[in-house]
């Protein structure tokens, strides 16, 4: 059966675009669904190849870019599961959160969780690099007490009860956040990621 | 009878998250007989079930069933001029979907027995102190 050269067409400009938008799939992954979803608009059409009957055909699947975006989320979140990678991990986190409210969530947590973490182990660096400008600074006033936490331009003038001892404990807090963000966001993608519950939501993104 | 009617929007919603949710176990289960590709697949649940499939729904989640290895899937020469892609249950397929079939079963028995009585429409036959069902909310 062959498609007239303009149905020909738009059947090549929606695959191209269902491949341009799965790119960042794997190469063999992207190939196998392009061509299957080439083979089921030929199986759709075999009957009858005339140009309307390809474009019910097309606008059945729903556009390239929702069905780019089912596969896409999904891949994702099965390869995200088994990573160890954080910037994988909050990249998928990122495009669960453009699909749901609890995806946001977690998104929006992950990122304090690793900003957080980050703080920490900056001021970890900042302390052994500049330990006097870097820690607690407690002075005393005639009637008040004032504390700060952080890194300053000239030398504390109060006092830093904790000294060095900051490095290993920003260090541990911050390695301990950050652990805690990422077994965070993996959780959240499992349980995302079910068989049986998340499909239907996957699915639902787009209609 | 004096029963509220749910709007027939939230009623549609239900049931468009109803066939979603379903939309796994049908794909499982019309792949029992053997192995069918993608269209084959759609034609089967669309003449076996009262379910109304989005095409671009069943692939990507074809995908994901391959991805937890419930189903494989080869490329297969036809006389169509062009390859097809059969799917077939795996092992590990066969007994999920035995299980979710077992599961649907026993749901929907007891969701026949709880909602028994909606289906008498008399209200005569209510008993006193006793309200009809309503589905306001699945």
């Amino acid at each position: 059966m062959n498609l007239t050269a303009e149905s020909q067409k738009s059947v090549d400009a929606y695959l191209a675009i269902l491949r341009r938008r799965l790119s960042d799939l794997k190469e063999d992954d992207v190939r196998d669904i392009v061509e299957e979803i080439r083979t089921h608009i030929l199986d759709k059409t075999s009957a009858d190849p005339s140009p309307g009957r390809v474009d019910a055909a097309l606008a059945a699947l729903g556009s390239p870019q929702q069905l780019a975006l089912r596969y896409h989320t999904d891949e994702l979140v099965q390869r995200a599961r088994l990573t160890r990678s954080p910037a994988l991990l909050l990249r998928t986190t990122l495009r669960w959160a453009a699909l749901s409210l609890g995806g946001m969530l977690v998104f929006m947590l992950s990122g304090i969780g690793y900003c957080v973490g980050g703080i920490f182990f900056v001021m970890a660096l900042l302390k052994a690099f500049f330990p006097r400008q870097a820690g607690l600074n407690i002075t005393r006033d005639a009637n008040t007490w004032s504390a700060g936490f952080g890194a300053g331009s000239g030398p504390h003038t109060g006092h830093d009860p904790i000294g060095l001892w900051l490095i290993p404990i920003c260090l541990v807090l911050g390695g301990g956040i950050l652990f805690v963000t990422f077994r965070l966001g993996i959780w959240s993608l499992r349980w995302f990621a079910r068989p049986r519950r998340h499909t239907p939501d996957l699915i639902a993104i787009d209609e | 009878m004096n029963n509220p009617t749910p709007p027939p929007d939230g009623a549609e919603k239900w049931e468009i998250q109803l066939r979603k949710g379903s939309l796994e176990l049908a794909i499982l289960a019309a792949l029992w007989e053997g192995p069918l590709y993608g269209l084959e697949i759609l034609r089967n649940l669309e003449s076996g079930s009262d379910l109304v499939v989005v095409e671009g729904t069943v692939y990507p989640l074809l995908t994901r069933l391959r991805g937890l290895s419930l189903v494989a899937s080869e490329w297969v020469e036809s006389d169509s001029g062009h390859p097809r892609k059969y799917y077939r249950l795996t092992d590990s397929g066969r007994q999920r979907v035995l299980a979710m079939a077992r599961i649907w079963s026993r749901f929907s028995a007891s969701m026949s027995s709880l909602l028994a009585p909606l289906s008498q429409e008399n209200p005569r036959h209510q008993q006193p102190g006793r309200q009809p069902l309503t589905m306001e909310k699945p």
